[in-house]
């Protein structure tokens, strides 16, 4: 399943992910954004993976921030946008 | 760490024979962190191509964002850089590239937003000398009255900046979207319309070839900053062919965001 969206004043943002047993599975967070140090990328895919599929995009957003190391810098993306391209991948893979 | 101005550094020119995609990629990782730690001047490195590439940032999904299969078929080598932002389409000839790597202390305190500002003012000046009147555009744009010019993307590695920039110069339109997988609301962005045009703002616009543009270049960078002629040393290219074959030419890197 996959999600995009467009950061308004940001970057695009990019969701590809499955769904098991009810679950997100196989997060991958891709885009043309700016993240640093760049292995916070592997933490904002840790930080999704496992949520229940009915997860709420506030819920999905704090999850990635509180898993964010203290110190990352993000330009063009947030936890908010991140959030709304996983809801994204999820709604429209569903009526797809 | 205290801000320093671009003139309180010596600034090193290096603009060599044309290089390989992966090398150009390992050149960016090795002299930013030489920069970093202090075993190189702050350089501005001209970027020359010995093949085509695409280079995906460093986010990007690979198969999202590339056609494996004509890149293949027009022998197109696909790269990952270090640094964020989006898809380049290169052919020897159709872009200018370059890398700034600067200490961190040259955008102490500055916000994301001012940093590419900072870095791309005295492109912005050469550009207007050329009669080309062109500004920043945030996040990470150069833009004109004739649309979109150039992308820029920093990084921070080891206590430097890396800040590189491409510019279209002129692009077969059509063959890069073959290869890349750009969504139609993007093209907006990148100043192509329609397929089968080319994007030659700075061509169209000056008339003038791209070396004489990249001679221009220098010599503003120059006047504005200072900038004495260097060269890359050989322990700093062969770490950098070193880091090509290890990282930059492997699938492990390539596919890192399959």
């Amino acid at each position: 399943m996959h999600g995009e969206y467009k950061m308004p004043g940001g970057k695009l943002i990019v969701v590809d992910l499955g769904i098991e047993n009810g679950c997100l599975a196989n997060v991958q967070v891709s885009g043309d954004f700016f993240l640093e140090p760049d292995d916070a990328l592997h933490a904002i895919d840790a930080a999704l993976e496992g949520h229940g599929a009915g997860a709420e995009e506030h819920v999905l957003a704090a999850a990635v921030r509180a898993r964010l190391a203290p110190g990352v810098m993000m330009y063009g993306i947030s936890p908010e946008a991140i959030a709304i391209a996983v809801r994204r991948a999820i709604d429209q893979g569903a009526h797809a | 760490m205290t801000r320093t101005r671009w003139r309180d550094h010596d600034w090193r020119l290096v603009h060599t024979a044309p290089q390989s995609p992966a090398l150009h990629m390992a050149l960016d990782e090795v002299l930013t962190h030489a920069v970093g730690a202090g075993h190189r001047p702050p350089t501005l490195r001209i970027w020359e191509w010995a093949a085509p590439a695409v280079v995906i940032g460093r986010f990007q999904s690979l198969r999202n964002e590339v056609d494996a299969e004509a890149a293949r078929r027009h022998g197109i080598e696909v790269v990952r850089r270090v640094s964020g932002g989006g898809a380049m389409f290169i052919e020897p000839g159709n872009t200018i590239t370059w890398s700034i790597c600067a200490p961190l202390s040259l955008i102490k305190d500055m916000s994301f937003q001012q940093a590419y500002a900072w870095m791309d003012a005295w492109t912005l000046e050469a550009l207007g000398e050329l009669g080309i009147k062109a500004w920043y555009q945030p996040l990470n744009d150069i833009t004109s009255e004739g649309g979109k010019i150039a992308g820029a993307a920093q990084a921070h590695r080891g206590g430097a900046v890396l800040h590189h920039v491409t510019m279209a110069y002129d692009i077969d339109a059509a063959k890069m979207l073959e290869v890349l997988r750009i969504g139609r609301e993007k093209l907006s962005d990148k100043g192509t319309q329609s397929a089968g045009k080319r994007v030659d703002p700075l061509r169209s616009q000056t008339g003038l070839s791209r070396a004489a543009i990249i001679e221009h270049m220098i010599a503003t960078f120059r006047r504005l900053h200072g900038l004495a002629d260097d060269t890359l040393r050989a322990d700093e290219l062969a770490q950098a062919e070193t880091l090509a074959r290890e990282k930059f030419s492997t699938a492990a890197w390539t596919a890192d965001v399959p």
